[in-house]
């Protein structure tokens, strides 16, 4: 299936959705109209159905997720033959499963030959996050024990940023103050900047507080794109959604870009 | 890194294994030279150092297998499924589940009338038995499925070991199944020195390079972000 993909704003699937999301959801009895955006509860929804109904592993989701963020970074930031400081990356976790999808995305950068550094001050102590940590711990990848307020030595020691602190429906309050810390950092920062998701700190219905707020240069949407997707105005826009089954696509009423060959991500 | 693999017999590395298999093994103290294939007893130390060393779930190991395979066999297919025997595995059951909610079909029963598979199918997938499976122990119906899978004239693309080979030696293999594809998963068993079908992958990105020098595995190089290689 080979479907017109949604850029940033100005698409007019984000007019459709704020029409509809007051009055319908999924499971219509009418084939709703597609639209491009989920808000934060039907991506709540959506990954409870590839858990619950298709029996679908949070670690197999994860994984899924880390993979083709990492796959996104190869693809806007190739390894250039020379120049070792071109392979450095540096991942920011924050303790919930964005955090763990920054450590699998880490992972697979080293597998990809980058010299990844992870920053992961607030450590989660759910299995899953311990067993990431220790994967990327026993392949060598750095944690960093703190994180510079000086944004230039960042800047310097790095190509780019993987903002993987918080996702959809994580409360900023609830990860701490070096996360917080360091998303204020970021803030300032002028190497290329890679969110998850969501760029930290927005709002993920209405991208508030876009202003003030990280400016990520690529946005990688875990599943589908979240509506505050519609404020990003960044180079680069990637869907990682090739694992959503075809139905779930069409019960969310989900427009999404065709997938290429094996390809796990999609350009918008 | 870009090693150059091995392809199938003939290749100078198997000399070197079958030199060194009754005197040494991984971890000397002198650096043993680099080979290309593993013994079942050293594919399950391998995978067992991913598990508990490394702490990698048994569901993503699979995954990555399974979708490795998947890659080496790229187009868009209609896959059916024979799965006569099942296991009550917790992962087994959720994959099955993943499959049926994606609609797959389940095969009741496979005809033994090979023709009837060869008209249906463009080509058939061997997951049936791996390194260090008796084939006593998988029932009836997949050893009759293997009987009636050697007279294919479609593909068939085997995964990790041709199903009934020896997995150290290959025996058999002149009676037993004989693949057009072998995906060796993680690295190469021993057997797949023989392997003499069109195509040959390695499934096996993620093995750590710490792993592969520890068991002084020679691997192809992967390109890009592929997950899988060409021996």
């Amino acid at each position: 299936m080979h479907l017109k993909g949604c850029g940033g704003g100005g698409c007019r699937c984000a007019q459709i959705t704020s029409a509809m999301s007051s009055a319908a959801g999924p499971g219509l009895a009418e084939a709703p109209e597609e639209r491009c955006f989920l808000s934060t509860a039907e991506a709540a929804a959506l990954e409870r159905e590839l858990l619950e109904d298709y029996r679908f592993g949070r670690q197999q989701l994860v994984e899924w997720c880390g993979h083709a963020s990492a796959v996104a970074v190869t693809k806007v930031f190739p390894l250039p033959a020379h120049s070792r400081k071109q392979r450095t990356v540096l991942v920011v976790c924050g303790p919930e499963q964005n955090g763990a999808v920054g450590l699998v995305c880490a992972r697979h950068l080293r597998v990809f030959e980058y010299e990844p550094t992870i920053f992961y001050p607030t450590r989660s102590l759910d299995p899953l996050h311990r067993d990431l940590t220790t994967q990327c711990e026993k392949m060598d990848i750095p944690f960093l024990s703190y994180l510079p307020t000086e944004v230039r030595l960042i800047n310097d020691a790095y190509r780019l940023v993987v903002d993987a602190v918080l996702g959809p429906g994580v409360e900023p309050g609830k990860v701490g103050g070096p996360c917080m810390r360091a998303l204020a950092t970021l803030k300032l920062l002028s190497i290329p900047l890679v969110s998850l998701d969501i760029p930290s700190g927005w709002d993920p219905e209405t991208g508030g507080d876009a202003e003030d707020g990280l400016r990520p240069d690529v946005l990688v949407s875990l599943a589908a794109p979240k509506q505050c997707a519609g404020r990003f105005s960044g180079r680069h826009h990637f869907v990682a959604g090739r694992f959503v089954p075809d139905d779930v696509r069409r019960k969310f009423a989900l427009r999404l870009p065709g997938y290429t060959g094996t390809d796990c991500i999609a350009a918008l």
